[in-house]
């Protein structure tokens, strides 16, 4: 095949012997996590060329926005990655406080800090389960689910929902938790130690799931930070980032935790990451529940959320990575001027190329899984 | 299909036939309700709850519906899961008619039944699956809890349970994307029906009135005292990293024609100090200094911005004002280079919308990572990216006329949020 | 003058009464000649019917049961709607899957398209009329049962390489070519296994093979040879595991890659016939394991004369289909337990690791044979 007149999008041009065909990839495929399309350049089972196709989600979140209160925007956020959604209304709330320049109590600080741990968790449960389930391990996929099962039993207790929590407000949350929340998270972090024993030995010492994923995929520490990786990604690569440490917000600089790094970059890697993820947030819930007020205020004092003129920018690190938000308000009222979000997928499908040139069709696969990419934050 | 829709036609005049045709249609009809294969298809946040129902504590298995395909020749329900787009409207018409009959089809969630929380506004979203395919059963809620799903699902048993083939299962036809606004038309029905119901309102108590005139109501309302809480003074977190005033010292004396967006008539130099610790510096910067000033920071040894957080725009009305925003992964000290691109209004007014109106060197050669950053601009804005490598529509399909976020687009399909 | 016949007791019934009933027939009809044709009908007549009940009669069944264990491994319940606890649950699928619309994908060889299901039936029925059920109960007791089997189970791969290829579907395609490679590569080591399995036993017959484990469990192939008959079971596993292109080594359908490998295209009944073969193989893999390494129809006798008289009392047939059965629970609990490993290193797995253990075991056993067998 001449490989003169490449379709748009392919850049590397090559002599080659063999004959290249092309593989439409989704918006429709079991393993693109949602509606991604993938043009795969194949050599027989071998990848040459990758170009991702955005877009088959695109919401125009961003342009509705512009006519919605800054309110009805962290309703939106729960739609972009809603395996956290908890964590993006923090993000949101967090850029509307320094708007608004108001602070958070003690104790909302806690159930701020809890309930986006205990979506990172959920997030990451998924990403067990599908990284198994990716691999070919059905049994994966369900078992990282039955547990995601009972934090949203929790999350729906506190928040009233399921998945759109739509939780945080400026100045603390809707509600106030109710009274068996604290023994509702003992119980689940006591349950989930041991099933977390369990499912690492049913994957991380399997071995082929260490032959299909140890080597495959590897992203540089330059090439991570070059294409703005973040989160799990970026941290698998060897570079120690989290926001949580290098920018911290709410309470995260009184709690301990370390963040886990590991310095290949490959799937492996990425995997272990995540799972020693799981472990810090327990840490992290389990100092919250021994400090966590029992009196005091639930919120500050509610004041109309109406932001002054200017720029305002947020972030925070959500289960993926960098989450931030821009708000720019351009008179003083309660709609935004513009209000944009950064979502840590982006950058990753961005660098998809990279990590799976030269790898087999199977290999795609555990890299997108362990990339972990949520697409409707990408297309937004 | 095909041999079965013929028993009706052979065997009714037959005497007695009439009762074959009926075990048929009971075996058939029990077969067909009993084991829905669905087709493993989702796009957003009702993927996730579509998931969880066949996982562990919702068990679709129940039903014999566990049996996802991912191929749409196999699957007999098609469940659209999440919101639709525009660029996902053929995708979806043509994973329909590639099932094969007699297929259902469940609409998932608020998006897929009117554009949910997408109506108004909205440039992207197709206004309920109903326009693009026929839909047998509409499950509401945003998105629908599993124990919603399986109801629909129950639903379209029975709807299967009465078909017969004396009447066959026949493929609808797929529809053209239209401009159709069901909430609206809903909303206004149920305005009518309200308005009447409140003339009856008033009607009854006047009669009541009537009736009754020393009546008086016992009803006292009780005010809920409103829960009081402090005012919390906000903490700004610690800086990392160089201050804003640093930052700002040491690009004025490279670039001198910058400066930072303020209302006080302070001079800059205040008011850059009097910034709180976790607000980054962001520089207005013409598009001449642009490029050097990013290559300045990234590999000048005390910036080492190496870490391009995000590149976005905001469209003013004579100019726009390109954001990008760099941090430094091992010093934490972040600056947002605000690039003012002045609009070019030589181009006639007519012709504005579909225009590019401005134009900036690209830094993707820089930074690897603005490449989908700067089509994602261009795709919004109509900036154009010199000497980017593939500069082409991100998020719309290619033919899409106008860029969205520009204050002044129109779209025909874009209904207006009424106030 | 040929005469067909088929000897066993059930053949030797029928011969005796074929005449009996043609006795009451006119004179012109009465013949010895005839009447052995007439048995041999009958005979052969029996013998389809049966091998068509063990085979569709199971794949129901066995449908059922993997979608129990799998549940039940998952931590979930299965199908529990349909009769008891969701028994039916099988027979509504295949009743509708009947009665969706048939058609091929545009562009498609729609002869080869059709023909291609038809072809991968072909191996497991005739692998079935192979296996002994009974002492005197089997099809086909050929003497040369083993190399029919080798010969016979490559015919699958033919099947899913036309259906992959006629698909126009480059999925289809890449699933078909990797399952083409994988059984031609698992072909040799599943054929090592088989053929360690006739030096011990030294017959080719699958009868006699049978028969050669007669005894207690411990006469049984996979205990009679200390240690090298456990590895040969265990070996045999693995391959036949990959010979009927089953999780973890369902490469050519791996759903998460290929979206269905080689059937991504078919419907209907069709489909239904790729999925029917997919477990009837499961049944005919699992009745050559039985038969090869845990003694066949023979019971599971322990060498004590109190125990042993009661459990000969029961059919071979039962013992049989108990291990069938044992055997069908590990393929399904090996399914839902491991991942998938890749194409490559699948095919490294074959030719770096269990070829030159086939090769090791196969000169062992020899060894073995020579000195103490």
């Amino acid at each position: 095949m001449s490989m003169t007149r490449l379709p748009p999008g392919f850049k590397i041009t090559r002599d080659t012997n063999t004959e290249e065909f092309f593989i439409n990839m989704g918006p429709q495929h079991p393993s693109t996590h949602g509606a991604l399309r993938l043009a795969l350049r194949m050599d027989g089972e071998t990848i040459v060329e990758i170009v991702p196709h955005f877009g088959y989600i695109h919401r125009g979140m961003e342009k509705q926005a512009e006519s919605m209160s800054y309110l009805q925007y962290i309703a939106m956020s729960d739609r972009q990655d809603y395996l956290t959604a908890i964590q993006n209304n923090l993000g949101v709330v967090i850029a509307l406080e320094k708007g608004m320049n108001i602070g958070v109590t003690e104790k909302a600080e806690y159930i701020r800090v809890m309930l986006s741990e205990l979506g990172r968790i959920a997030s990451h449960l998924v990403f067990f389960g599908c990284f198994g389930g990716d691999l070919g391990g059905q049994t994966c996929l369900l078992f990282g689910f039955k547990e995601r099962e009972m934090i949203h039993d929790i999350l729906e207790e506190v928040t009233g929902s399921r998945l759109t929590t739509n939780f945080f407000r400026p100045g603390g949350s809707r509600f106030d938790v109710p009274e068996n929340f604290i023994d509702r998270v003992k119980a689940f972090l006591k349950h989930l130690e041991g099933a977390m024993k369990d499912y690492e030995r049913f994957l991380s010492k399997n071995i082929i799931v260490l032959e299909r994923s140890k080597g495959i995929g590897i992203l540089s520490a330059e090439d991570a930070i070059a294409y703005g990786c973040s989160g799990p990604v970026l941290r698998a690569s060897g570079v120690d980032f989290d926001v949580r440490k290098a920018n911290p917000y709410s309470i995260y600089d009184q709690l301990q935790f370390d963040v886990p790094v590991t310095y290949t970059g490959d799937c492996y890697d990425r995997y272990t990451v995540r799972i020693a993820e799981i472990h810090e947030s327990m840490r992290i819930l389990y100092q919250c529940i021994e400090k966590f007020p029992k009196e005091g205020p639930w919120r500050a004092k509610e004041k109309p959320v109406r932001l002054p003129v200017g720029r305002y920018y947020s972030e925070i690190e959500t289960a993926k990575g960098l989450y931030a938000t821009y708000v720019v308000a351009a008179t003083t009222g309660e709609k935004p001027y513009r209000i944009h979000t950064r979502g840590p997928s982006f950058p990753h499908i961005a660098a998809l190329n990279k990590m799976a040139q030269g790898h087999k069709i199977s290999d795609l696969v555990t890299i997108m899984a362990t990339l972990d990419p949520v697409i409707p934050e990408i297309d937004r | 299909m095909g041999i079965i829709n013929l028993a009706p036609k052979i065997l009714d005049p037959i005497p007695g036939g009439k009762y074959v045709v009926n075990a048929i249609d009971y075996v058939v009809n029990w077969a067909r309700a009993n084991s829905i294969w669905p087709l493993t298809y989702g796009t957003s946040c009702c993927a996730i709850e579509m998931m969880s129902s066949s996982m562990a504590r919702y068990d679709i298995a129940r039903f014999g519906s566990e049996v996802f395909r991912a191929s749409p020749r196999q699957a007999d329900l098609f469940i659209i899961a999440g919101t639709i787009t525009r660029r996902m409207a053929p995708a979806l018409q043509m994973l329909w008619e590639q099932m094969p009959g007699p297929k259902y089809v469940l609409a998932m969630g608020a998006c897929t039944i009117s554009g949910g929380p997408f109506i108004y506004d909205n440039y992207a979203v197709v206004r309920g699956a109903q326009n693009l395919i026929p839909v047998d059963v509409f499950v509401p809620g945003c998105p629908p809890r599993p124990e919603a799903l399986f109801h629909g699902l129950l639903t379209l048993r029975e709807k299967i349970l009465k078909e017969t083939c004396r009447d066959p299962w026949h493929e609808g036809e797929p529809k053209d994307v239209s401009t159709m606004d069901r909430y609206r038309e809903a909303a206004k029905t149920w305005a009518a029906l309200e308005r009447i119901k409140d003339e009856e309102m008033a009607e009854a108590r006047a009669k009541f009135k009537e009736e009754n005139p020393d009546y008086k109501s016992s009803f006292k309302p009780v005010r809920v005292k409103k829960e009081d809480f402090p005012e919390v003074e906000r903490i700004a977190c610690k800086r990392f990293g160089l201050s804003q005033l640093d930052i700002y010292k040491k690009l004025k004396a490279k670039f001198p024609d910058i400066t930072v967006h303020t209302h006080s008539e302070d001079p800059i130099e205040d008011v850059v100090a009097a910034m709180p610790a976790d607000r980054p510096l962001e520089v207005m910067i013409s598009v001449e200094d642009y490029l050097p000033a990013v290559e300045y920071v990234k590999n000048d040894p005390e910036f080492k911005m190496n870490y391009l957080i995000d590149v976005t725009a905001i469209d003013y009305d004579d100019h726009f004002d390109m954001v990008t925003q760099l941090r430094s992964i091992e010093k934490g000290h972040k600056v947002f280079f605000c690039v003012q691109i002045k609009k070019n209004f030589d181009i006639p007014e007519e012709e504005r919308p579909t225009a590019l109106l401005g134009s900036v060197p690209t830094i993707s050669h820089l930074y690897p990572g603005a490449e989908v950053k700067e089509r994602e601009v261009y795709d919004m804005f109509g900036i154009n990216f010199e000497g980017h490598p593939d500069l082409r529509r991100i998020f719309l399909d290619k033919d899409f006329v106008g860029y969205p976020l520009r204050k002044d687009f129109t779209h025909p399909q874009m209904i207006k949020r009424p106030v | 003058m040929f005469v067909p016949s088929i000897t066993h007791p059930v053949g030797d019934f029928i011969r005796d009464w074929v005449p009996k009933l043609t006795a009451y027939l006119p004179d012109a009809l009465h013949n010895a000649t005839l009447d052995s044709i007439a048995a041999f009908l009958i005979n052969a007549l029996l013998c389809v019917i049966a091998v068509c009940a063990v085979n569709i009669g199971s794949a129901p069944i066995l449908i059922y049961m993997e979608r129990k264990v799998c549940a039940h491994v998952q931590c979930r319940l299965g199908p529990m709607r349909l009769g008891w606890h969701g028994t039916l649950q099988t027979i509504a699928d295949v009743i509708k899957m009947l009665f969706k619309e048939v058609y091929s994908p545009s562009g498609a060889d729609k002869l080869m398209f059709y023909v291609a299901p038809l072809i991968v039936l072909i191996a497991p029925f005739i692998i079935a009329a192979l296996i002994p059920f009974d002492h005197n109960l089997i099809v086909a007791d050929i003497d040369m049962g083993i190399p029919m089997i080798i010969a016979v189970n490559g015919f699958g791969v033919l099947g899913i390489l036309l259906g992959g290829w006629s698909s126009n579907n480059k999925y289809s395609l890449l699933g078909a070519l990797r399952s083409g490679a994988q059984m031609i590569s698992y072909e040799i080591s599943f054929a090592m296994i088989l053929l360690f399995v006739v030096m011990i036993s030294g017959s080719t017959s699958l009868m006699d093979i049978a028969q050669a484990q007669d005894g207690t469990v411990l006469d049984w192939f996979i205990f009679k040879i200390p240690v090298l008959g456990f590895i040969a079971f265990i070996l045999f596993f693995i391959s036949s595991t990959a010979e009927m292109n089953r999780a973890p080594f369902d490469i050519a359908e791996a759903e998460q890659e290929l979206t269905g490998g080689y059937h991504t295209e078919y419907n209907g009944t069709p489909f239904a016939m790729f999925y029917l073969a997919e477990y009837i193989a499961l049944v005919t893999n699992s009745a050559l394991a039985a038969t090869c390494f845990l003694g066949g129809f023979h019971a599971p006798c322990i060498g004590v004369a109190a125990i042993d008289t009661y459990l000969q009392m029961v059919p071979g047939v039962v013992w049989l289909f108990a291990k069938i059965y044992f055997m069908i629970w590990c393929y399904m609990m090996v399914r839902w337990t491991f991942v998938r490993p890749r194409v490559d290193q699948l095919m490294d797995f074959e030719w770096k690791f269990l070829l030159p253990v086939n090769l090791v075991l196969l000169a062992a056993g020899a060894v073995w044979m020579i000195f103490v067998g």
